[in-house]
């Protein structure tokens, strides 16, 4: 259904606020067919705010974007497809290592894919970002015992 | 399932009170604004739900909860569960205080369940940046659109056209295209089925273009007509003069014309074409035209299933 819209409907993604509607749809459907989804994208959203610096925003064509001062890392769709840009080198590398697509829509790019379903694959979507995130910022983010449980998000 | 503590409830509480108070007055107001500007000649369409009324005012309503609800720190699932009850609170108060029909509220359910939850989760992360200046805008731009929504002119008219073949000749097809007893023929289409009235009977003054028909439905409601064009077994037109009083139909939809085209195949049967025009005063048009096309087209073809019988009795 997702990949049906993005096919025949993608004009209607600069129509305000048909993206949000449709990734709203695709929640609630998430929310139908595999309960435990949503969850797993709200740890999802909740460890990469803990990072120093993150912060999210509405993405402009649907669904969440995390960023590191200003700058995008990624985002996710209702559907748990989460989307990270590296540059090519880290993208080819990452192919062979995880089971990753090529971006839904920007094949030729430093973009990858990757479909949340399960636990395990909410941990390796948080490694996806960890990595965009260290790439971006220089310094590691804290690994889940170096953190102190200090809430950083709101900032 | 844990129980939430007293301030959770509360502030869920607030959130949905809150936006079906603001969302209420909001309609309220633009609806009577709406009015007035047509009493007086100077709104260019009866806008009575307009654009706005289904579109960006869920959209507040699910901004406004998020506002309420964002210090919770709230599942998504649990945004979607309460924007869910927020959306029939919304439906009931409007069956309350708006006096919708029952059908009319089933048709807008979707769509406003759809931008309350969508409303809701954009809020969820806006709220969190704690961005009074974006957040002051945001509610800004959406009251600028219904206010330009409520000012703006609302013509939406379409038709609807569905085509039968009879097996029968065209003669023994036009007495029944023209007027035809109660239809006893099960209702098929669901709504209908749960209340929707359905075309019964349709009957003549005369049989001359200027006479009089009236087209009755299930519920005794009649719809009076006046036949423009009137050419035995080949074209009947009605322009509909009166439409029933009933809040189903009222400020939502005008239905305009009526024809029935009649040719004759050469082979002892006959195709029988039922077009409708109506105008609709609801929006966003491309929405409510799927349900009206629909409805429409279960209109024709009830008629037109009960001609067919008719015409094809004594062949």
């Amino acid at each position: 259904m997702f990949d049906l819209v993005v096919k025949y409907a993608a004009p209607l993604k600069h129509v305000p606020p048909l993206p949000h509607v449709f990734d709203a749809l695709l929640k609630i459907w998430s929310l139908l067919s595999n309960r435990n989804l949503l969850d797993y994208l709200d740890e999802l959203e909740r460890e990469v705010l803990l990072w120093k610096g993150t912060s999210i925003v509405i993405h402009k064509y649907g669904g969440t974007q995390f960023n590191y001062h200003g700058k995008e890392l990624g985002h996710i769709h209702g559907n748990g497809l989460l989307d990270v840009l590296f540059n090519r080198k880290v993208k080819a590398e990452l192919i062979q290592k995880y089971t990753l697509n090529e971006h839904h829509i920007f094949k030729d790019s430093g973009w990858i894919s990757f479909k949340i379903k399960n636990p395990e694959d909410k941990q390796i979507a948080i490694e996806l970002l960890r990595l965009a995130y260290v790439s971006k910022s220089l310094t590691p983010a804290p690994l889940p015992e170096e953190r102190g449980g200090i809430l950083l998000d709101d900032r | 399932m844990v129980k939430p503590p007293p301030i959770t409830k509360s502030k869920i509480f607030d959130g949905i009170l809150i936006s079906n108070i603001i969302s209420l007055a909001i309609v309220g107001l633009t609806k009577f604004s709406a009015d007035g500007l047509e009493s007086n000649n100077l709104g260019s369409g009866s806008g009575i739900f307009i654009f706005s009324s289904f579109v960006i005012v869920p959209l507040l309503m699910g901004f406004i909860s998020a506002w309420y609800w964002h210090p919770l720190q709230l599942k998504t699932s649990h945004y979607i569960g309460w924007s869910a009850v927020n959306s029939v609170i919304a439906i009931l108060a409007s069956f309350i205080f708006l006096r919708e029909g029952f059908i009319c509220l089933i048709i807008v359910s979707p769509l406003i369940f759809g931008f309350v939850v969508t409303g809701a989760l954009v809020g969820r992360i806006i709220f969190r940046r704690k961005n009074d200046t974006l957040n002051v805008s945001l509610f800004g731009v959406l009251l600028l659109v219904i206010v330009v929504d409520t000012f703006s002119g609302h013509e939406n008219v379409h038709m609807v056209s569905d085509t039968m073949i009879v097996n029968a000749p065209i003669e023994k097809v036009w007495p029944h295209v023209v007027e035809y007893k109660p239809i006893t023929i099960k209702e098929e289409y669901w709504l209908f089925k749960i209340g929707m009235p359905s075309p019964i009977q349709s009957t003549v003054d005369g049989h001359e273009a200027g006479a009089g028909r009236k087209c009755i439905f299930s519920n005794g409601y009649v719809f009076d007509e006046t036949m423009t064009v009137y050419k035995p077994n080949e074209e009947l037109t009605f322009d509909v003069i009166g439409q029933p009083h009933d809040p189903e139909i009222m400020g939502h939809i005008d239905i305009l014309r009526g024809q029935f085209i009649l040719k004759d195949n050469g082979d002892g049967s006959t195709t029988v074409i039922g077009s409708s025009w109506y105008k609709l005063y609801v929006f966003p048009g491309w929405y409510f035209n799927v349900w009206s096309e629909s409805i429409t087209r279960n209109v024709h073809l009830r008629v037109m299933d009960h001609i067919k019988l008719l015409s094809e009795e004594n062949v």
